[in-house]
């Protein structure tokens, strides 16, 4: 079976810069792109291409190093190494900044929204993990500052469809948050990667959970009831079904799964962008992971961050060290 | 008999002269390191114990101005904030800041800074406590 991913187009997004993340809109007809020029570019579609349809740019002092959608669409959050998490509200074709969230020790890593779109969670190499929440006045509030790592905050995750908060850090493990009276803890901790987890992603269903290192390796985690005979447990039991090793020549910065296709996209240091797709016939607790497609010079430098488009089966963006952003077209022989 | 051990014992002073030496200033060496010790650790300790106390004392009665401040308050922000400065409080009424070696106080310490973070951003004061001590410092009369 001889799977393609093929070149769309190509976006001098941030010149002279890095481009640290792309976001698509939860509808898909937009994506949004941040970078080391401390600005955040909207990208839409006009006929076949993309083009730049606004630029943010007195929003933040440092670089952005990642955005995110909020449910609903109408809003981004930004966060950056200023310390501070932007939200940005939509107006017509244009976002006016709505408030700043500080708090923040040092560089905010990642800003999350959760389903919801009442729950929005931010972290930092501060080794902390905050949670804030919505109000109808669109005022946000800490409900809860969480340090149960040892180390810089890489990424934080919600599942797609529980109130449950993954993140994962630079010291080795992911940590999985429920909510307890108002107040978010931690209820299990994966230990597995060798080296610094960069990042985290949810199937669609959130059953599963892809993790991605600096150890060159891509996990996948699954929860496992709490064993009989224990009684009633707080803690969630999450194992590692599946180690993707010696695909990736350099740290593995970026892990996307496709809700619609099930296929997993990793960004990776060696300047490649790779396609995984799981075998259906096999066990679903003990999957096997194949490479489907891979591009090895997607961008002259490390990729950052991949995504697939929410609508468009197939539609994958990536970005770069190099300051730009590649759309490619997964297509799979049927 | 009596002449062989005379013998024995000379030449015995002579060549375990060094190790009875060595082992005598040894046991001077290591009475004195032990009392050097227990000073120093002392010292630490006190240094360290008054630290801790400083910043657990400075979040109580951060803790109880600010509850004070909010007590006619009744609109629901305000409930919010009493109910998160009443488990700060809580959480330094249950801390065994008696045992210094104890796991709890130190995971306590923890989830006490975070929550006074959290305060101060529901609050939108500063956090740094730092900052605070500083002040102090720098009042002269």
């Amino acid at each position: 079976m001889k799977e393609a991913l093929s070149l769309v187009q190509r976006l001098n997004a941030h010149p002279d810069s890095r481009c640290w993340f792309v976001s698509w809109s939860p509808n898909g007809a937009l994506l949004a792109s941040c970078g080391g020029d401390k600005a955040i570019r909207i990208w839409g579609r006009e006929g076949d291409s993309w083009i730049c349809k606004s630029v943010l740019q007195d929003g933040h002092q440092r670089t952005v190093r990642k955005v995110a959608w909020s449910p609903c669409g109408n809003y981004l959050a930004s966060a950056s190494f200023d310390a501070t998490t932007c939200i940005w509200k939509k107006k017509n074709d244009d976002f006016e900044s709505l408030t700043v969230l500080e708090g923040h020790e040092n560089e905010v890593k990642c800003v999350a929204w959760a389903p919801s779109g009442n729950l929005l969670a931010t972290c930092s190499r501060d080794k902390s993990v905050w949670v804030w929440e919505v109000d109808e006045e669109d005022e946000y509030e800490c409900v809860t500052v969480v340090n149960s790592h040892t180390q810089d905050v890489k990424h934080i995750v919600w599942h797609p469809t529980q109130e449950l908060l993954a993140s994962a850090s630079y010291d080795n493990n992911i940590c999985l948050y429920k909510e307890e009276d108002d107040d978010w803890e931690c209820r299990a901790t994966l230990q597995g990667h060798t080296s610094t987890v960069w990042s985290l992603c949810f199937d669609a269903t959130g059953q599963r959970l892809a993790s991605c290192s600096d150890d060159r390796t891509v996990r996948i985690w699954k929860e496992y009831p709490a064993e009989s005979g224990q009684g009633e447990s707080i803690y969630l039991s999450w194992k590692c079904i599946c180690t993707l090793s010696g695909y990736h020549g350099r740290t593995v910065y970026d892990v996307s799964w496709c809700r619609l296709t099930g296929a997993l996209a990793t960004a990776c240091g060696d300047d490649a962008v790779r396609v995984f797709k799981d075998d259906e016939t096999t066990n679903p607790d003990e999957p096997v992971f194949s490479l489907a497609a891979q591009v090895n010079k997607a961008h002259s430098q490390d990729v950052n961050c991949v995504s697939w488009h929410p609508k468009e089966a197939g539609l994958l963006a990536s970005c770069s060290d190099n300051g730009e952003i590649a759309i490619w077209r997964f297509q799979e022989d049927k | 008999m009596a002449g062989r051990m005379v013998e024995d014992d000379l030449f015995d002073s002579i060549l375990l002269a060094e190790e009875r030496f060595r082992g005598e200033g040894y046991q001077e060496g290591f009475e004195k390191g032990t009392r050097r010790g227990l000073q120093d650790g002392r010292r630490h300790g006190a240094v360290h114990g008054a630290r801790l106390s400083c910043e657990m004392s400075f979040y109580y009665g951060f803790a109880v101005t600010w509850k004070c401040l909010l007590r006619h308050s009744t609109d629901a922000k305000s409930r919010k904030r009493v109910k998160a400065l009443e488990t700060l409080l809580g959480l330094i009424q249950s801390s065994p800041i008696d045992d210094p070696q104890s796991e709890k106080l130190r995971d306590d310490m923890d989830k006490l800074r975070a929550k006074f973070r959290q305060v101060c951003s529901m609050l939108s004061v500063p956090a740094d406590f730092k900052d605070y001590i500083r002040v102090a410092e720098g009042t002269s009369f």
